[in-house]
């Protein structure tokens, strides 16, 4: 041991002394770089970890967003061609009420003029009648006025019934 | 140097000044296995491995102090590079470990000592060893350079290698209880169980004191320990300056550059090594033997049941046959 004390020179004082250097390395490595680092480093992770949570949070929410939005304009879709079908069907059953209405006014128009027609008809004919009789009233007092006997008297009332 | 010593090279210094036709000594370089003192201060002796030791503590100080100042969320080129060895490191831990919260535990310490021990490796190996002093030797006038590598002195390693036995068996106080430290080394318990399971397993009045023998034994390893990791790193480091003196004596320019990158790697190796047999005592230290025995127990009685299993089945069988 003695040997190996005086071959190597070793001496307890600067075993000591690098022990301190040591103790100094691992303080000033552990408080200034070590310490700060890993708190630095697990709070960067725990960052990470989190922003790769609400990624995942996001990406589900965005696509049950999408899956409600594509519902939403199905459903607008369908909802909107079944009341273009509806207008459709309404705007067709309008268009034949309207066109039967029309057919029946027009059929009542007609059926009117032809009332009219016959009302002006009956009427023109009484008056026509009317304006006859006065004609003949005229021409029978201008006959009258010169030369009345009994028998023209009777053949123009006879003339006249027979109108 | 004795006072006697330095006044002896002061007067041939002055010699060789003032008497230029006198005949010169020439100046050699002695490779020696201890460090060189430089300085006497009172009773403590400032070797060149001593100064370069507080070399590299100012140097890990000053890069310990930019790294702090340097310290953003977003990292910057240094911080990464030094992330990047954190993160490295702890992996190497956790390999030897299997266990993150221990590692987390171990890792400053392993990481202090590699960075102590690869710094002072590397500062032996630079050329500001040729800065020194010139003093009277036995063989005429020697150089001895300010510089030499602080693991290339064994008292730097045996500081260290002492801090890490003790250390671990420390942290196994820390860890498992003084009990359970205390019975690695003088196994009480199998003393105790000796008396307790005897009746059972007679067998035990054999094993225990082997046991108790086994546990004796651990006390030289760790002195064991402390010398095989002293003279270890010692041994390769000093090898490696002599190597490299060696070169340069050869042919000074060109030679030593190969080995110069040799013994850049060298000393990565080494200090990565020592950090490694450092983590893998204080993980001994703090494991429990009395897990493996009662592991060891509980396999034992599972194969007791089965054979117990057995026999009866064998019982049942003889009785269904004699029945037939």
């Amino acid at each position: 041991m003695e040997s190996i004390i005086s071959t190597f020179h070793i001496d307890w004082k600067i075993i000591i002394a690098q022990a301190i250097n040591f103790g100094v390395v691992f303080t000033v490595l552990y408080l200034y770089a070590l310490k700060p680092l890993s708190k630095l480093m697990s709070e960067r992770s725990e960052k990470i970890g989190r922003g790769i949570d609400d990624a995942k949070i996001n990406a589900e929410l965005l696509e049950k967003t999408r899956k409600e939005y594509e519902d939403v304009i199905s459903k607008a879709k369908t909802e909107a061609n079944k009341i273009f079908q509806d207008s459709k069907k309404e705007a067709l059953a309008e268009k034949a009420q309207m066109l039967e209405g029309a057919k029946n006014e027009v059929t009542t128009v007609i059926e009117n003029g032809k009332k009219m027609l016959e009302a002006e008809k009956v009427k023109m004919l009484e008056e026509t009648k009317k304006e006859i009789v006065n004609l003949a009233m005229l021409a029978t007092e201008k006959l009258i006025s010169t030369k009345i006997d009994k028998s023209f008297n009777d053949k123009t009332v006879k003339d006249l019934n027979n109108l | 140097m004795s006072t006697q010593a330095q006044t002896e090279t002061q007067l041939i210094t002055e010699n060789i000044n003032e008497a230029p036709k006198a005949v010169k000594e020439e100046i050699s370089q002695e490779i020696t296995l201890f460090a060189e003192p430089i300085v006497h201060i009172k009773n403590l002796t400032i070797t060149n491995s001593l100064l370069t030791s507080w070399f590299a503590v100012f140097i890990i100080i000053i890069i310990s102090l930019i790294l702090r100042s340097k310290l953003r969320a977003v990292p910057g080129k240094f911080q990464s590079v030094f992330e990047m060895v954190v993160e490295g490191a702890l992996g190497m831990c956790d390999q030897v470990t299997n266990d993150r919260a221990l590692s987390v535990k171990i890792f400053p310490l392993a990481i202090s000592a590699f960075f102590f021990i690869l710094v002072s490796n590397w500062l032996g190996i630079m050329p500001l060893g040729g800065f020194g002093i010139v003093e009277e030797g036995k063989h005429g006038l020697l150089f001895v350079p300010f510089l030499r590598g602080a693991t290339a002195d064994i008292n730097t390693t045996i500081a260290l290698a002492v801090m890490a036995v003790i250390g671990a068996n420390v942290f196994g106080v820390v860890s498992i209880g003084v009990w359970k430290t205390l019975n690695k080394y003088v196994n009480l318990e199998v003393i105790g169980d000796i008396f307790k399971e005897f009746r059972k397993n007679p067998s035990i009045i054999i094993v225990s004191p082997i046991k108790f023998f086994v546990g004796l034994i651990e006390i030289v390893g760790e002195f064991a320990k402390v010398a095989s990791l002293s003279f270890r790193l010692f041994g390769n480091v000093f090898a490696g300056e002599v190597l490299l003196a060696s070169m340069a004596a050869l042919m000074a320019y060109i030679v030593p550059i190969p080995f110069l990158f040799l013994e850049i790697l060298v000393g990565v190796v080494q200090a990565l090594i020592f950090s490694i047999l450092l983590v893998v005592y204080f993980t001994i230290g703090a494991s429990d033997h009395d897990e493996h025995h009662e592991e060891h127990h509980e396999v034992n009685k599972i194969h007791e049941e089965n054979r117990h299993g057995k026999e009866e089945d064998r019982l049942i069988k003889e009785a269904i046959e004699e029945i037939a």
